[in-house]
Protein backbone atom coordinates (compact mmCIF):
# COMPACT_ATOMS: atom_id res chain seq x y z
CA UNK A 1 0.00 0.00 0.00
CA UNK A 2 1.07 3.55 -0.63
CA UNK A 3 2.20 6.27 1.67
CA UNK A 4 2.36 10.02 1.14
CA UNK A 5 6.11 9.61 0.80
CA UNK A 6 8.02 7.10 -1.28
CA UNK A 7 11.45 5.52 -1.29
CA UNK A 8 12.46 2.58 -3.46
CA UNK A 9 12.86 -0.81 -1.77
CA UNK A 10 15.54 -2.04 -4.15
CA UNK A 11 18.74 -0.58 -5.62
CA UNK A 12 17.97 1.62 -8.60
CA UNK A 13 19.84 2.53 -11.76
CA UNK A 14 18.05 4.99 -14.02
CA UNK A 15 18.70 3.72 -17.55
CA UNK A 16 17.69 6.89 -19.34
CA UNK A 17 18.82 10.36 -18.28
CA UNK A 18 19.62 13.27 -20.57
CA UNK A 19 22.12 15.92 -19.48
CA UNK A 20 22.96 19.33 -20.88
CA UNK A 21 20.88 21.75 -22.87
CA UNK A 22 19.03 20.98 -26.06
CA UNK A 23 19.39 23.61 -28.77
CA UNK A 24 15.76 24.53 -28.15
CA UNK A 25 16.21 25.63 -24.55
CA UNK A 26 17.84 25.12 -21.18
CA UNK A 27 17.49 22.03 -19.05
CA UNK A 28 16.15 22.41 -15.51
CA UNK A 29 19.26 20.53 -14.42
CA UNK A 30 22.45 22.48 -15.11
CA UNK A 31 25.17 20.53 -13.31
CA UNK A 32 26.22 17.08 -12.12
CA UNK A 33 25.67 18.26 -8.55
CA UNK A 34 22.05 19.11 -9.34
CA UNK A 35 21.55 15.79 -11.07
CA UNK A 36 22.99 13.85 -8.14
CA UNK A 37 20.74 15.79 -5.77
CA UNK A 38 17.72 14.81 -7.88
CA UNK A 39 18.83 11.19 -7.87
CA UNK A 40 19.30 11.27 -4.10
CA UNK A 41 15.82 12.73 -3.60
CA UNK A 42 14.26 9.82 -5.51
CA UNK A 43 16.55 7.10 -4.19
CA UNK A 44 18.35 6.50 -7.48
CA UNK A 45 21.88 5.24 -6.93
CA UNK A 46 23.28 5.48 -10.45
CA UNK A 47 22.16 6.77 -13.83
CA UNK A 48 23.04 6.13 -17.44
CA UNK A 49 23.51 9.59 -18.93
CA UNK A 50 23.80 10.91 -22.47
CA UNK A 51 24.16 14.49 -23.67
CA UNK A 52 21.28 16.41 -25.24
CA UNK A 53 23.47 17.69 -28.04
CA UNK A 54 24.19 14.11 -29.02
CA UNK A 55 20.49 13.45 -29.37
CA UNK A 56 19.55 16.06 -31.92
CA UNK A 57 22.59 17.91 -33.23
CA UNK A 58 26.01 16.25 -33.10
CA UNK A 59 26.83 12.90 -31.53
CA UNK A 60 30.56 13.67 -31.50
CA UNK A 61 30.16 17.08 -29.86
CA UNK A 62 27.56 15.69 -27.47
CA UNK A 63 29.99 13.02 -26.36
CA UNK A 64 32.69 15.61 -25.72
CA UNK A 65 30.28 17.66 -23.61
CA UNK A 66 29.28 14.51 -21.76
CA UNK A 67 32.78 14.26 -20.30
CA UNK A 68 32.04 17.34 -18.16
CA UNK A 69 29.21 15.46 -16.46
CA UNK A 70 31.12 12.41 -15.32
CA UNK A 71 31.65 12.23 -11.60
CA UNK A 72 34.56 10.66 -9.80
CA UNK A 73 32.62 8.01 -7.91
CA UNK A 74 30.97 6.56 -10.99
CA UNK A 75 27.33 7.25 -10.14
CA UNK A 76 26.88 8.83 -13.56
CA UNK A 77 27.53 6.22 -16.25
CA UNK A 78 28.31 7.65 -19.68
CA UNK A 79 26.32 6.59 -22.68
CA UNK A 80 27.87 7.71 -25.92
CA UNK A 81 25.73 8.83 -28.84
CA UNK A 82 26.53 7.34 -32.21
CA UNK A 83 25.60 7.78 -35.86
CA UNK A 84 26.69 5.60 -38.80
CA UNK A 85 29.17 8.17 -40.10
CA UNK A 86 32.94 8.10 -40.05
CA UNK A 87 33.52 10.81 -37.45
CA UNK A 88 31.10 9.33 -34.99
CA UNK A 89 32.15 5.72 -35.39
CA UNK A 90 35.80 6.74 -35.18
CA UNK A 91 35.14 8.47 -31.89
CA UNK A 92 33.32 5.41 -30.51
CA UNK A 93 36.13 3.11 -31.65
CA UNK A 94 38.67 5.34 -29.91
CA UNK A 95 36.65 5.37 -26.69
CA UNK A 96 36.18 1.63 -26.95
CA UNK A 97 39.91 1.19 -27.36
CA UNK A 98 40.33 2.88 -24.00
CA UNK A 99 37.71 0.62 -22.41
CA UNK A 100 35.22 3.41 -21.90
CA UNK A 101 32.20 2.20 -23.86
CA UNK A 102 29.55 0.34 -21.92
CA UNK A 103 26.60 1.39 -24.06
CA UNK A 104 25.79 3.65 -26.99
CA UNK A 105 22.68 5.49 -28.08
CA UNK A 106 21.38 5.85 -31.60
CA UNK A 107 21.45 9.39 -32.96
CA UNK A 108 18.39 10.26 -35.03
CA UNK A 109 19.34 9.87 -38.70
CA UNK A 110 15.90 8.91 -39.94
CA UNK A 111 14.86 12.55 -39.92
CA UNK A 112 17.73 13.14 -42.37
CA UNK A 113 16.49 10.36 -44.64
CA UNK A 114 18.55 7.38 -43.47
CA UNK A 115 16.25 4.51 -42.48
CA UNK A 116 17.34 2.13 -39.74
CA UNK A 117 18.05 -0.71 -42.14
CA UNK A 118 21.07 -2.97 -42.53
CA UNK A 119 22.33 -1.29 -45.70
CA UNK A 120 22.81 1.96 -43.78
CA UNK A 121 23.98 0.57 -40.45
CA UNK A 122 25.93 -2.60 -41.19
CA UNK A 123 29.37 -1.38 -40.09
CA UNK A 124 28.05 0.05 -36.86
CA UNK A 125 25.81 -2.86 -35.92
CA UNK A 126 28.44 -5.44 -36.81
CA UNK A 127 30.92 -3.61 -34.57
CA UNK A 128 28.47 -3.37 -31.68
CA UNK A 129 27.43 -7.01 -32.01
CA UNK A 130 31.04 -8.21 -32.08
CA UNK A 131 32.04 -6.01 -29.14
CA UNK A 132 28.97 -6.88 -27.07
CA UNK A 133 28.04 -3.20 -26.72
CA UNK A 134 24.32 -2.61 -26.14
CA UNK A 135 22.54 -0.03 -28.28
CA UNK A 136 19.79 2.21 -26.87
CA UNK A 137 17.27 2.98 -29.67
CA UNK A 138 14.66 5.74 -29.22
CA UNK A 139 11.48 4.35 -30.74
CA UNK A 140 10.35 7.70 -32.11
CA UNK A 141 13.52 7.90 -34.21
CA UNK A 142 13.03 4.66 -36.16
CA UNK A 143 10.26 3.01 -38.16
CA UNK A 144 8.93 -0.08 -36.42
CA UNK A 145 9.18 -2.23 -39.52
CA UNK A 146 12.80 -1.17 -40.06
CA UNK A 147 13.55 -1.94 -36.42
CA UNK A 148 12.18 -5.47 -36.64
CA UNK A 149 13.98 -6.12 -39.90
CA UNK A 150 17.30 -4.84 -38.62
CA UNK A 151 17.23 -6.47 -35.20
CA UNK A 152 16.50 -9.81 -36.90
CA UNK A 153 19.51 -9.25 -39.15
CA UNK A 154 21.80 -8.74 -36.12
CA UNK A 155 20.65 -11.39 -33.66
CA UNK A 156 23.63 -10.87 -31.34
CA UNK A 157 22.95 -7.17 -30.90
CA UNK A 158 21.63 -6.17 -27.48
CA UNK A 159 19.07 -3.42 -28.05
CA UNK A 160 17.28 -1.32 -25.46
CA UNK A 161 14.11 0.16 -26.94
CA UNK A 162 13.56 3.58 -25.43
CA UNK A 163 10.48 5.72 -24.98
CA UNK A 164 7.55 3.46 -25.82
CA UNK A 165 4.35 5.47 -25.38
CA UNK A 166 0.70 4.47 -25.35
CA UNK A 167 0.73 5.28 -29.04
CA UNK A 168 3.09 2.29 -29.39
CA UNK A 169 0.62 -0.05 -27.70
CA UNK A 170 0.01 -2.01 -30.89
CA UNK A 171 3.69 -2.62 -31.64
CA UNK A 172 5.40 -3.30 -28.31
CA UNK A 173 4.49 -6.97 -28.03
CA UNK A 174 5.36 -7.61 -31.65
CA UNK A 175 8.72 -5.93 -31.21
CA UNK A 176 9.57 -7.99 -28.15
CA UNK A 177 8.41 -11.19 -29.87
CA UNK A 178 10.39 -10.50 -33.01
CA UNK A 179 13.55 -9.39 -31.23
CA UNK A 180 14.35 -11.87 -28.45
CA UNK A 181 17.36 -9.90 -27.21
CA UNK A 182 15.55 -6.57 -27.14
CA UNK A 183 14.82 -4.94 -23.79
CA UNK A 184 12.12 -2.32 -23.26
CA UNK A 185 12.84 0.85 -21.30
CA UNK A 186 9.73 1.97 -19.42
CA UNK A 187 9.98 5.74 -18.93
CA UNK A 188 6.70 6.59 -20.60
CA UNK A 189 4.87 3.33 -21.15
CA UNK A 190 1.57 3.84 -19.31
CA UNK A 191 -1.22 1.70 -20.83
CA UNK A 192 -3.12 0.37 -17.86
CA UNK A 193 -1.81 -2.89 -16.47
CA UNK A 194 0.68 -3.36 -19.29
CA UNK A 195 3.87 -3.50 -17.23
CA UNK A 196 2.54 -6.48 -15.31
CA UNK A 197 1.14 -8.09 -18.45
CA UNK A 198 4.41 -7.66 -20.33
CA UNK A 199 6.51 -8.96 -17.45
CA UNK A 200 4.26 -12.01 -17.17
CA UNK A 201 4.45 -12.61 -20.92
CA UNK A 202 8.14 -11.94 -21.58
CA UNK A 203 9.84 -12.15 -18.18
CA UNK A 204 11.26 -9.37 -16.02
CA UNK A 205 14.66 -9.62 -17.70
CA UNK A 206 13.24 -7.85 -20.77
CA UNK A 207 12.51 -4.54 -19.02
CA UNK A 208 14.49 -1.71 -17.46
CA UNK A 209 13.52 1.31 -15.40
CA UNK A 210 14.33 4.64 -16.99
CA UNK A 211 12.91 8.06 -16.24
CA UNK A 212 14.08 10.05 -19.27
CA UNK A 213 14.75 12.86 -16.82
CA UNK A 214 14.48 15.83 -17.30
CA UNK A 215 11.99 15.30 -20.08
CA UNK A 216 9.97 13.50 -17.42
CA UNK A 217 10.13 13.56 -13.65
CA UNK A 218 12.37 10.90 -12.14
CA UNK A 219 9.96 9.55 -9.54
CA UNK A 220 6.60 8.55 -11.06
CA UNK A 221 7.64 5.47 -13.04
CA UNK A 222 9.81 4.27 -10.17
CA UNK A 223 6.82 4.64 -7.84
CA UNK A 224 4.67 2.75 -10.38
CA UNK A 225 7.09 -0.16 -10.62
CA UNK A 226 7.02 -0.50 -6.84
CA UNK A 227 3.22 -0.84 -6.91
CA UNK A 228 2.78 -3.67 -9.39
CA UNK A 229 2.34 -7.41 -8.92
CA UNK A 230 6.01 -7.99 -9.67
CA UNK A 231 7.86 -9.96 -7.02
CA UNK A 232 10.84 -8.42 -5.24
CA UNK A 233 13.33 -10.29 -7.38
CA UNK A 234 11.60 -9.14 -10.56
CA UNK A 235 11.45 -5.57 -9.27
CA UNK A 236 15.14 -5.64 -8.46
CA UNK A 237 15.97 -6.83 -11.94
CA UNK A 238 13.85 -4.18 -13.64
CA UNK A 239 15.13 -1.37 -11.42
CA UNK A 240 18.83 -2.19 -11.67
CA UNK A 241 19.84 -5.78 -12.33
CA UNK A 242 18.98 -5.89 -16.00
CA UNK A 243 20.77 -2.70 -16.91
CA UNK A 244 23.78 -3.79 -14.85
CA UNK A 245 23.84 -7.00 -16.85
CA UNK A 246 23.64 -5.08 -20.12
CA UNK A 247 26.36 -2.62 -19.15
CA UNK A 248 28.55 -5.40 -17.85
CA UNK A 249 28.86 -6.98 -21.25
CA UNK A 250 31.77 -4.70 -22.13
CA UNK A 251 34.80 -3.17 -20.47
CA UNK A 252 34.10 -0.65 -17.74
CA UNK A 253 35.18 2.96 -17.98
CA UNK B 1 -6.78 5.44 1.38
CA UNK B 2 -3.27 6.77 1.55
CA UNK B 3 -2.13 7.58 5.07
CA UNK B 4 -5.73 8.24 6.11
CA UNK B 5 -6.62 10.36 3.08
CA UNK B 6 -9.49 9.21 0.88
CA UNK B 7 -8.09 9.29 -2.65
CA UNK B 8 -10.31 10.44 -5.52
CA UNK B 9 -9.12 10.19 -9.11
CA UNK B 10 -10.85 13.06 -10.91
CA UNK B 11 -10.21 11.98 -14.51
CA UNK B 12 -11.06 8.59 -16.02
CA UNK B 13 -12.90 7.13 -18.97
CA UNK B 14 -15.45 4.52 -19.85
CA UNK B 15 -15.04 3.19 -23.38
CA UNK B 16 -12.46 1.34 -25.43
CA UNK B 17 -9.73 2.57 -27.73
CA UNK B 18 -7.77 -0.61 -28.32
CA UNK B 19 -5.19 0.83 -30.67
CA UNK B 20 -3.81 2.74 -27.70
CA UNK B 21 -4.22 -0.08 -25.22
CA UNK B 22 -7.31 1.49 -23.62
CA UNK B 23 -9.73 -1.14 -22.36
CA UNK B 24 -12.42 -0.32 -19.78
CA UNK B 25 -12.25 -3.60 -17.93
CA UNK B 26 -13.38 -2.86 -14.36
CA UNK B 27 -11.04 -5.49 -12.94
CA UNK B 28 -8.10 -3.76 -14.62
CA UNK B 29 -9.11 -0.38 -13.22
CA UNK B 30 -9.82 -1.70 -9.74
CA UNK B 31 -6.58 -3.69 -9.68
CA UNK B 32 -4.52 -0.61 -10.46
CA UNK B 33 -6.54 1.53 -8.05
CA UNK B 34 -6.19 -0.96 -5.21
CA UNK B 35 -2.45 -1.27 -5.77
CA UNK B 36 -1.95 2.37 -4.78
CA UNK B 37 -4.91 3.12 -2.55
CA UNK B 38 -7.24 4.99 -4.91
CA UNK B 39 -10.70 4.83 -3.35
CA UNK B 40 -12.88 6.43 -6.00
CA UNK B 41 -12.48 7.24 -9.69
CA UNK B 42 -14.58 9.72 -11.67
CA UNK B 43 -15.44 8.37 -15.13
CA UNK B 44 -17.04 9.66 -18.31
CA UNK B 45 -17.64 8.41 -21.84
CA UNK B 46 -16.78 10.93 -24.55
CA UNK B 47 -17.06 8.90 -27.74
CA UNK B 48 -20.74 9.53 -28.57
CA UNK B 49 -21.87 13.09 -29.45
CA UNK B 50 -25.47 12.45 -28.43
CA UNK B 51 -24.33 12.13 -24.82
CA UNK B 52 -27.04 9.59 -24.05
CA UNK B 53 -25.24 6.55 -25.42
CA UNK B 54 -22.07 7.22 -23.49
CA UNK B 55 -23.79 8.38 -20.33
CA UNK B 56 -25.82 5.17 -20.22
CA UNK B 57 -22.64 3.14 -20.63
CA UNK B 58 -21.04 5.16 -17.84
CA UNK B 59 -24.03 4.58 -15.57
CA UNK B 60 -23.93 0.85 -16.28
CA UNK B 61 -20.21 0.70 -15.55
CA UNK B 62 -20.57 2.68 -12.32
CA UNK B 63 -23.53 0.57 -11.16
CA UNK B 64 -21.33 -2.52 -10.95
CA UNK B 65 -19.11 -0.84 -8.35
CA UNK B 66 -21.01 2.18 -7.06
CA UNK B 67 -18.74 2.65 -4.06
CA UNK B 68 -15.65 2.91 -6.30
CA UNK B 69 -16.78 4.87 -9.35
CA UNK B 70 -18.61 8.15 -9.94
CA UNK B 71 -20.06 9.01 -13.34
CA UNK B 72 -19.88 12.44 -14.98
CA UNK B 73 -22.29 13.60 -17.70
CA UNK B 74 -20.99 14.17 -21.21
CA UNK B 75 -22.73 16.23 -23.92
CA UNK B 76 -21.58 17.89 -27.11
CA UNK B 77 -22.70 21.14 -28.80
CA UNK B 78 -22.52 19.30 -32.12
CA UNK B 79 -26.00 18.05 -31.16
CA UNK B 80 -27.32 21.24 -29.56
CA UNK B 81 -30.94 20.20 -29.12
CA UNK B 82 -29.90 17.26 -26.99
CA UNK B 83 -27.52 19.04 -24.66
CA UNK B 84 -29.73 20.37 -21.91
CA UNK B 85 -32.31 17.53 -21.93
CA UNK B 86 -29.48 15.02 -21.71
CA UNK B 87 -27.83 16.95 -18.89
CA UNK B 88 -31.12 16.98 -17.01
CA UNK B 89 -31.42 13.23 -17.48
CA UNK B 90 -27.81 12.47 -16.56
CA UNK B 91 -27.83 14.65 -13.44
CA UNK B 92 -31.38 14.00 -12.22
CA UNK B 93 -31.97 10.40 -13.26
CA UNK B 94 -28.50 8.87 -13.51
CA UNK B 95 -27.30 10.78 -10.47
CA UNK B 96 -24.08 12.16 -11.97
CA UNK B 97 -22.64 15.03 -9.89
CA UNK B 98 -20.57 16.79 -12.57
CA UNK B 99 -20.01 17.35 -16.29
CA UNK B 100 -17.18 16.53 -18.70
CA UNK B 101 -16.62 18.45 -21.97
CA UNK B 102 -14.22 17.69 -24.80
CA UNK B 103 -13.69 20.71 -27.11
CA UNK B 104 -11.35 18.91 -29.62
CA UNK B 105 -14.33 16.87 -30.81
CA UNK B 106 -16.19 20.04 -31.83
CA UNK B 107 -15.58 22.97 -34.22
CA UNK B 108 -15.75 25.59 -31.45
CA UNK B 109 -13.47 27.05 -28.79
CA UNK B 110 -15.16 26.40 -25.49
CA UNK B 111 -15.83 30.06 -24.72
CA UNK B 112 -18.02 30.43 -27.82
CA UNK B 113 -21.78 30.61 -27.89
CA UNK B 114 -22.66 26.99 -28.75
CA UNK B 115 -21.31 25.88 -25.35
CA UNK B 116 -23.14 28.39 -23.19
CA UNK B 117 -26.39 26.47 -22.63
CA UNK B 118 -24.25 23.92 -20.78
CA UNK B 119 -22.78 26.63 -18.58
CA UNK B 120 -26.19 28.10 -17.86
CA UNK B 121 -27.41 24.67 -16.80
CA UNK B 122 -24.38 24.17 -14.57
CA UNK B 123 -24.81 27.67 -13.12
CA UNK B 124 -28.39 26.89 -12.16
CA UNK B 125 -27.32 23.66 -10.46
CA UNK B 126 -23.98 24.78 -9.07
CA UNK B 127 -22.09 21.98 -10.84
CA UNK B 128 -18.45 21.39 -11.64
CA UNK B 129 -17.35 20.97 -15.27
CA UNK B 130 -14.08 19.35 -16.29
CA UNK B 131 -12.74 20.42 -19.71
CA UNK B 132 -10.03 18.80 -21.76
CA UNK B 133 -7.48 21.60 -22.12
CA UNK B 134 -4.35 21.92 -24.23
CA UNK B 135 -2.56 24.46 -26.45
CA UNK B 136 -4.85 24.10 -29.46
CA UNK B 137 -7.41 26.75 -30.31
CA UNK B 138 -10.54 24.95 -29.12
CA UNK B 139 -9.15 24.04 -25.72
CA UNK B 140 -7.08 26.96 -24.40
CA UNK B 141 -7.28 27.39 -20.63
CA UNK B 142 -7.34 31.17 -21.07
CA UNK B 143 -11.04 30.83 -21.90
CA UNK B 144 -11.68 30.21 -18.21
CA UNK B 145 -11.05 33.91 -17.69
CA UNK B 146 -14.17 34.59 -19.77
CA UNK B 147 -16.28 31.91 -18.16
CA UNK B 148 -15.34 31.88 -14.48
CA UNK B 149 -16.62 35.40 -13.68
CA UNK B 150 -19.67 34.96 -15.89
CA UNK B 151 -20.73 31.72 -14.17
CA UNK B 152 -19.60 32.08 -10.56
CA UNK B 153 -21.55 29.04 -9.29
CA UNK B 154 -19.78 26.75 -11.74
CA UNK B 155 -16.45 25.21 -10.80
CA UNK B 156 -14.26 24.99 -13.91
CA UNK B 157 -11.64 22.23 -13.95
CA UNK B 158 -8.73 22.39 -16.40
CA UNK B 159 -8.00 18.75 -17.28
CA UNK B 160 -4.33 18.08 -18.01
CA UNK B 161 -3.82 21.66 -16.89
CA UNK B 162 -3.17 22.51 -20.52
CA UNK B 163 -0.49 19.82 -20.96
CA UNK B 164 2.30 22.15 -22.14
CA UNK B 165 3.96 25.14 -20.45
CA UNK B 166 2.24 27.99 -22.30
CA UNK B 167 -1.22 26.50 -21.80
CA UNK B 168 -0.40 25.53 -18.21
CA UNK B 169 0.49 29.15 -17.52
CA UNK B 170 -2.95 30.18 -18.77
CA UNK B 171 -4.65 27.68 -16.47
CA UNK B 172 -2.64 28.86 -13.49
CA UNK B 173 -3.37 32.51 -14.30
CA UNK B 174 -7.09 31.77 -14.41
CA UNK B 175 -6.90 29.93 -11.09
CA UNK B 176 -5.06 32.86 -9.55
CA UNK B 177 -7.78 35.27 -10.65
CA UNK B 178 -10.88 33.23 -9.98
CA UNK B 179 -11.73 30.98 -7.03
CA UNK B 180 -13.84 28.68 -9.20
CA UNK B 181 -11.00 27.44 -11.43
CA UNK B 182 -9.24 24.14 -10.61
CA UNK B 183 -6.15 22.44 -12.00
CA UNK B 184 -6.20 18.70 -12.79
CA UNK B 185 -2.93 16.86 -13.12
CA UNK B 186 -3.11 13.95 -15.56
CA UNK B 187 -0.89 14.11 -18.62
CA UNK B 188 1.62 12.08 -20.54
CA UNK B 189 3.79 15.17 -20.11
CA UNK B 190 5.22 14.25 -16.72
CA UNK B 191 7.57 17.20 -16.70
CA UNK B 192 9.64 17.69 -13.53
CA UNK B 193 8.35 20.42 -11.27
CA UNK B 194 4.83 20.69 -12.68
CA UNK B 195 3.02 19.57 -9.54
CA UNK B 196 5.19 21.87 -7.47
CA UNK B 197 4.35 24.75 -9.85
CA UNK B 198 0.62 24.09 -9.65
CA UNK B 199 0.68 24.03 -5.86
CA UNK B 200 2.94 27.04 -5.49
CA UNK B 201 1.26 29.29 -8.06
CA UNK B 202 -2.30 28.00 -8.24
CA UNK B 203 -2.67 26.97 -4.62
CA UNK B 204 -2.85 23.52 -3.06
CA UNK B 205 -6.60 23.96 -2.61
CA UNK B 206 -7.04 24.06 -6.41
CA UNK B 207 -5.10 20.99 -7.48
CA UNK B 208 -6.94 17.77 -8.34
CA UNK B 209 -5.23 14.45 -8.91
CA UNK B 210 -6.41 12.71 -12.10
CA UNK B 211 -5.03 9.84 -14.16
CA UNK B 212 -6.86 9.52 -17.51
CA UNK B 213 -7.31 5.83 -16.80
CA UNK B 214 -7.68 3.44 -18.53
CA UNK B 215 -5.87 5.26 -21.35
CA UNK B 216 -3.09 5.59 -18.81
CA UNK B 217 -2.37 3.57 -15.73
CA UNK B 218 -3.25 5.57 -12.61
CA UNK B 219 -0.08 4.48 -10.80
CA UNK B 220 2.54 6.66 -12.54
CA UNK B 221 0.05 9.52 -12.53
CA UNK B 222 -0.51 9.35 -8.79
CA UNK B 223 3.24 8.89 -8.49
CA UNK B 224 3.59 12.43 -9.80
CA UNK B 225 1.85 13.70 -6.65
CA UNK B 226 3.52 11.34 -4.19
CA UNK B 227 7.07 12.01 -5.48
CA UNK B 228 6.64 15.78 -5.82
CA UNK B 229 8.44 18.21 -3.53
CA UNK B 230 5.28 19.46 -1.85
CA UNK B 231 4.03 19.20 1.71
CA UNK B 232 2.04 16.24 2.96
CA UNK B 233 -0.86 18.62 3.49
CA UNK B 234 -0.74 19.71 -0.16
CA UNK B 235 -0.62 16.06 -1.21
CA UNK B 236 -3.71 15.26 0.86
CA UNK B 237 -5.60 18.16 -0.71
CA UNK B 238 -4.63 17.19 -4.26
CA UNK B 239 -5.23 13.48 -3.77
CA UNK B 240 -8.75 13.72 -2.46
CA UNK B 241 -9.80 16.52 -0.16
CA UNK B 242 -10.32 19.08 -2.94
CA UNK B 243 -12.27 16.64 -5.11
CA UNK B 244 -14.49 15.58 -2.21
CA UNK B 245 -15.31 19.21 -1.54
CA UNK B 246 -15.99 19.94 -5.21
CA UNK B 247 -18.26 16.95 -5.71
CA UNK B 248 -19.88 16.91 -2.30
CA UNK B 249 -18.98 13.27 -1.79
Amino acid sequence: MSSLNFSPRVPVIDANVCVGNHHTGPSPCQSPVQLLEEMDFHGVERAVIYHAQGEQISPTDGNRYLEDWLDEDGRLIPQWSVAPVETSMGQIAELHGRGRVRSVRLHDCQSAGLPFLPWGYDDLLTFLSDAGIPLWIPLMDVETDHLVTTLKAYPDLHAVLVGAHYTHALVVRGLLEASPRAVLELSRYEPIGEVEALVERFGAERFVYGSWYPRYAMGPILFYLHHTRMGEDELARVCAGNVERLLGRTETS
Amino acid sequence: MIDGTRVIDYHGHVGRWERYGMVDDPELLLGAMDAVGIDVACLFHIFHPDGTTGNDLTAKFVARNPDRFVGFAYVSPTMPDRMVPELERAIDKLGFPAIKLYPPYTPWPFNEEPWHPIYEFAQDRGLAIIFHTDHFINSRPRYFEDLAPAYPRVNFVSAHCGNVPEARAEAIAAAQKYPNVYLETCSTYRTPGVIEELVEKGGADRVLYGSDMPLMDPRPQIGKIITARISDEAKRMALGENAARLLGI
